[in-house]
């Protein structure tokens, strides 16, 4: 029998429907290369409107669960679990070619509501107050990485006060703010960079670019939700894996 | 009346009304609007959304009436034909018909900036109350702004608590 949406449950909705697609998906009652059902179907099955069923549907693609196809539907992705390896990583700010000379233009510094699906993104209630950053990163007056940063208001205020032309967001968080940044989630992929994003970035217009999300966590809160775009010939990544000590 | 109030004694917190940067679409604004103001438990007043520049200095207020006109261009340049003359309701119900139509789609697209009313007025902390009412009432104004230093925002100050400050006096008389 499927499984209910439980209103009384404190749970959210997108939350509750998220894991019971995940233990379908796990069950194998969903095969990996089916598709699922339409966000309608879906609205449908289990008496939701769309927003949660997108931002469940968000979630499991962003875990790796579920793969969307533009015009053709959602599917079931292959997953590659490395149980039994527990790794301890340690994420290196993405590397710049040593010797050279960079420099950060802010291009944004203010307070913004979250639009799209950025509340989904942070785990926040939809009417928080965030800190939003975007900068432009040049390197020998190049400019090579465009990032936005999220942050909620209330977690460090100070921050929209802060120079953060000269100091790393991750620094300041933790380094003056006191705020441990205990875990951080990358996803990388390659993007097909919005108008505004090309002209920043001097991109041709039908180059593609790195896309970089990262999710800091200070325990289990979710301090900050960075997206970054980046020309793909000016960057490599450092990424260090560390087998945890058993 | 109301001797020694200030600005700063009836002002709200910013955090009180939703933010978003100028660049935003007024479909960002009625988003943000149908969450922050509508959808929520908490009572806001007036429902208006703050609207700042890159480096948070407050640039203007945006109504949810603010956002209609913003939807209709009709409502931008109201014509004599827009006013409701009682004796034509059958021209009018065409008339209707044509507001809010494919042209809104477009014109939520435009950003917020083109049709919030800009932060021109505002009061320091220290300043009296009095002066706030003035610039409220002679410039149709829901909010007003305190800056502190003509340069820092600090806090709003709304008709609902200047009203009850002046008005006390009167009730007393």
């Amino acid at each position: 029998m499927d499984e209910i949406i439980n209103r009384e449950n404190p749970q959210k909705l997108y939350v509750q429907l998220e894991e019971i697609i995940k233990k379908k998906i796990e069950d194998k009652e969903w095969a990996v290369g089916s598709k699922i059902p339409t966000e309608e179907e879906l609205c449908k099955i289990y008496g939701v409107s769309k927003a949660p069923v997108r931002a469940a549907i968000l979630e499991l693609v962003r875990q790796g669960y579920l793969m969307r196809q533009q015009g053709k539907g959602t599917f079931v992705c292959k997953r590659i679990i490395s149980e039994g390896l527990t790794m301890h990583t340690s994420f290196r700010e993405l590397m710049l070619e040593a010797g050279v000379s960079s420099s950060t233009k802010v291009l944004a510094q203010t307070v913004m509501m979250p639009v799209d699906d950025i509340d989904v993104k942070l785990n926040v209630p939809e009417d928080t107050h965030l800190i939003y950053v975007k900068r432009l990163r040049l390197v020998e007056d190049e400019p090579v990485l465009l990032q936005e940063a999220y942050i909620p208001h209330n977690i460090c205020p100070q921050l929209l006060r802060e120079d953060i032309e000269n100091n790393s967001l991750f620094e300041l968080i933790e380094k003056k703010y006191g705020i441990k940044i205990t875990k951080i989630k990358d996803y990388i992929e390659v993007t097909t960079p919005a108008a505004d994003e090309v002209k920043l970035l001097g991109l041709s217009g039908c180059s593609g670019a790195l896309l970089l999300e990262q999710h800091f966590y200070s325990g289990d809160t979710q301090i900050m939700y960075m997206r970054s775009v980046k020309r793909p010939d000016r960057f490599r990544f450092l990424i260090e894996l560390e087998r945890r000590a058993a | 009346m109301s001797k020694g109030k200030v600005a700063k004694d009836v002002m709200i917190d910013v955090f009180e009304f939703p933010h978003i940067p100028y660049w935003f679409s007024i479909r960002q604004a009625i988003g943000i609007a149908k969450k922050s103001l509508l959808s929520s438990e908490k009572c806001h007043h007036p429902m208006a959304v703050l609207v700042f520049d890159e480096k948070y200095n407050l640039l203007g207020t945006l109504s949810l009436k603010d956002i209609l006109r913003g939807l209709e261009p009709k409502f931008l340049k109201p014509t004599t034909k827009a006013q409701v003359p009682a004796e034509d309701e059958s021209g009018l119900s065409l008339l209707w018909d044509t507001l809010f139509d494919k042209g809104a789609k477009e014109a939520a697209e435009k950003p917020v900036s083109e049709v919030m009313v800009p932060a021109k007025f505002f009061v320091q902390p220290d300043e009296p109350i009095t002066k706030a009412a003035y610039l409220m009432v002679h410039n149709d104004l829901a909010l007003l702004p305190v800056l502190e230093n003509k340069k820092k925002f600090v806090g709003l100050v709304r008709i609902r608590e200047v009203f009850d400050e002046l008005s006390s006096s009167i009730l007393e008389g």
